[in-house]
């Protein structure tokens, strides 16, 4: 049996793109159209014939029609739901690899950190400023807590910052 | 197939469609468990029901993947001439799954034929 090329099976990636197929459903679309096509050929079409015929019947509405029986059956369960954040909910059907997803998972512990440095940074500029002002230093003052309390805050959110971006490298290898 | 057996033939396909699945994948291989991908069940309910029950992809994939996530369903993916082809076979609890199903499907059958007859041909009682 004619087989399909890689630039055949390439034409039909595109369509399916171009038609809005999900992820999830993308590469077993693919090989169905393919084995179809092949089919066609099988039985004497020429090659673009049988691809016409094939796209023809894997229209938008077809494709559209499938996402949404897909959603409907494969929706989270009440006891998922119960354990799904909203951000799950959200993205249940949507490319959670293209970086929003975990942009708005992290987004709490990034704003923390960044809250905390920035009231580090502050501290440690009035301590500054104030022992500049009084040309002497002493870390048993109010100003020396300040500068302390201001390099740890910013040590605290540096590690935390460093540590995140290691587990997240960890999980996307 | 006329137009209208084919809208009511989905419309009953609709309700089978995982006794359908299920019931072909429980059928034992010489190999061992038997093991399909999407294309292949369409080409066997096509072949095995001369082409009067055809599956379209629509509706067969959404019905996979929630077996799949079920757990009555197992995948294999398999790279095949530079695309990747996903392997279907039973899990044991997929096994009696199918078995549980097709005998409430047979019921079923039975008991819409009932109905279906005419009240004369009932046997008294």
């Amino acid at each position: 049996m004619e087989k399909l090329n890689d630039g055949q099976v390439a034409t039909l990636r595109r369509h399916l793109l171009k038609t809005g197929t999900s992820d999830a459903l993308i590469d077993e679309l693919i090989d169905h159209l393919a084995c179809e096509v092949e089919h066609y050929v099988w039985i004497g079409l020429p090659f673009d014939k049988a691809l016409e015929t094939v796209t023809d019947q894997a229209t938008h509405t077809a494709v559209r029609h499938l996402r949404e029986r897909y959603q409907v059956e494969l929706t989270m369960s009440d006891e998922q739901l119960q354990k799904a954040s909203l951000d799950d909910i959200v993205f249940q059907f949507r490319n959670k690899a293209y970086g929003a997803y975990d942009l708005r998972q992290s987004y709490r512990l990034t704003m923390r950190n960044a809250i905390i440095m920035g009231i580090s940074f502050c501290l440690m500029l009035v301590a500054i400023l104030d022992g500049l002002n009084r040309k002497e230093w002493s870390y048993v003052s109010l100003t020396g807590l300040a500068w302390i309390l201001g390099v740890a805050g910013m040590t605290y959110a540096g590690v935390s910052w460093y540590l995140a971006r290691v587990r997240e490298q960890q999980y996307s290898v | 197939m006329s137009t209208i057996m084919e809208a009511s033939g989905q419309e009953f396909l609709r309700g089978t469609l995982k006794t359908i699945v299920l019931n072909l994948l429980a059928e034992p291989t010489p190999t061992g468990p038997r093991r399909m991908y999407g294309y292949e069940i369409t080409q066997a309910v096509h072949d095995r029901t001369r082409g009067d029950i055809t599956l379209s992809f629509g509706a067969l994939y959404p019905v996979l993947h929630k077996l799949e996530q079920d757990g009555l369903l197992l995948t294999d993916t398999v790279e095949v001439e530079g695309r990747l082809r996903k392997y279907y076979s039973l899990t044991p609890q997929g096994n009696q799954a199918a078995i549980q199903k097709t005998s409430d499907f047979e019921r079923f059958v039975r008991s819409v034929r009932s109905l279906l007859q005419s009240p004369g041909e009932l046997l008294p009682g």
